[in-house]
């Protein structure tokens, strides 16, 4: 199966937020109950009942407000942290279209998988279990668009073969983040600005200590184990233990 | 005249053997957290979730008397003479079938060295562990920082633990009484620990 992905191009976005309230209607989700910040933006960050969000960047420029708009979600990574620390195989899970998907049966509730993203995406719910986009998996598996993807008026959001919006983008001079990073973002997103300006790392990454974690101090963990117990078997059969009454060890002066 | 004298009261082993108890739960329930292979390990303790309660709870068990038998010791632990730097030069005598005449104190300077990590490597399971209990609860780098020093200690516990046990136990035969029942034979101490021995003869 040919890997798919979505394709954000910021540039058309009008924030009119369709994307948001499809993905509620379709994974039915109960609206957040938030506050007014002075701003168009609400929620202001994922919640577990808020699989993509639009985020808002007010620059206040003099006499102007620039206004830039980014559809926030999971970027469903080939290299995914999420899928990296989660300790249950099967709760978190990459499908045949390459999106991550999760199984909530299998959520054990540990919580590490947002510690892992280098996103800061995966939410909890009120039954502890995990929370994130998962790529309409469910619709798409059946053909369908993602419902996000389906409500965007303006084709800011759209889904398909990840090679061909790839090159359709490059055929229109368009630059693209996450193509290469983290083996491929299922997201790629097109951007106005710099990454830092949407909250994006520049170059996303496993954390470090997440990374040390798993690719260094696990395996160190099976050397480090039967290293010893074969060090101790060694011992035991080539130097040998200290017996008590061994011959020639008392009276060699004793506490001197 | 008895042949044994006492080495460990009471308390010390029922402190020594909580925690060795509380070590072997940890390990059992924290293995599925480590690593894939060892997720079937939560079965024991009736399913994941309640693996990683029974991990909290033993958690705190062991950090206490970590604690306990640390302060009880701390004496004895923290003093190095030169007899205790002639036994890391030689590692022990443990490189040779030749018995390595360096007189010791209650415990040698590898045990001293042992007890010293075991309090600072406990003291890091339970910091790292309080910040990875709720692990939304803190920032997410203290939290990522803190999953990697818990795993990384533990793999350095595992290696530890094999050392202490064999060399508590068929690597010097006697030593395991010294914690089973308090008291070791005295050709036993005059072999391990002769300044002490001296001592606590001394004192009869
Ligand atoms: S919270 Fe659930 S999905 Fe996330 S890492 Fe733990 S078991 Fe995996
Ligand atoms: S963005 Fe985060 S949650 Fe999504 S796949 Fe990557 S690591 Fe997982
Ligand atoms: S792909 Fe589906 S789950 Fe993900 S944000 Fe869009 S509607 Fe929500």
């Amino acid at each position: 199966m040919k890997r798919k992905a979505f394709l954000v191009d910021t540039t058309r976005c009008t924030a009119c937020r369709s994307c948001q309230v499809a993905c509620k209607q379709w994974n039915k989700l109960e609206a957040d109950s938030t506050v007014n910040r002075g701003s168009y933006e609400n929620p202001p960050d994922l919640t577990p009942m808020l699989y993509n969000q639009i985020h808002f960047i007010e620059q206040d420029r003099g006499e102007d407000l620039r206004w830039l708009f980014i559809n926030r979600r999971c970027l469903h990574c080939a290299d995914a942290g999420c899928v990296k620390v989660c300790p249950s195989a099967g709760a978190l899970y990459h499908t045949r279209e390459g999106l991550v998907a999760y199984n909530r049966d299998k959520c054990i509730e540990c919580h590490y998988c947002v510690n892992g993203c280098p996103f800061d995406v995966p939410r909890y719910d009120a039954r502890r279990k995990v929370t994130k986009c998962h790529g309409c998996s469910d619709r798409v598996q059946n053909g369908l668009l993602p419902a996000c993807v389906k409500a965007c008026p303006t084709k800011t959001l759209q889904f398909g073969d990840r090679d061909q919006l790839i090159a359709e983008a490059r055929a229109a001079g368009k630059k693209l983040y996450g193509e290469k990073d983290l083996g491929g973002l299922g997201v790629l997103y097109v951007l106005d600005d710099e990454p830092g300006t949407y909250r994006l790392p520049k170059n996303p990454a496993i954390p470090a200590s997440i990374f040390f974690w798993k690719d260094v101090v696990k395996p160190l963990g099976i050397l480090g184990f039967w290293g010893a117990l074969g060090a101790a078997a060694l011992h035991y059969v080539t130097v040998g233990p200290k017996k008590i009454d061994a011959p020639d060890e008392q009276q060699h002066k004793g506490g001197e | 005249m008895s042949n044994y004298v006492d080495r460990f009261d009471a308390f010390d082993r029922i402190v020594h053997w909580t925690l060795a108890v509380s070590f072997i739960l940890l390990v059992l329930s924290g293995l599925g957290l480590f690593a894939h292979t060892f997720f079937g390990y939560f079965g024991l303790f009736g399913g994941p979730q309640q693996g990683i309660m029974a991990h909290k709870i033993a958690g705190v068990v062991f950090l206490v008397c970590s604690v306990l038998l640390f302060l009880r010791h701390m004496g004895e632990l923290c003093r190095f003479d030169a007899d205790d730097r002639r036994w890391i030069v030689k590692m022990g005598g443990y490189l040779s079938r030749r018995h390595e005449d360096i007189p010791q104190g209650k415990f040698n300077a590898g045990q001293k060295l042992f007890g010293i990590f075991s309090f600072v490597a406990a003291l890091v399971m339970g910091i790292t562990g309080y910040v990875i209990w709720e692990p939304t609860a803190f920032g997410r780098e203290l939290t990522q920082f803190s999953l990697m020093l818990h795993g990384l200690f533990f793999v350095l516990w595992m290696v530890g633990m094999i050392v202490h046990v064999y060399l508590a136990t068929i690597g010097n035969p006697g030593t395991l009484e010294g914690m089973l029942y308090g008291q070791v034979r005295k050709a036993w101490a005059r072999k391990h620990a002769s300044k002490w021995f001296q001592k606590v003869a001394g004192n009869r």
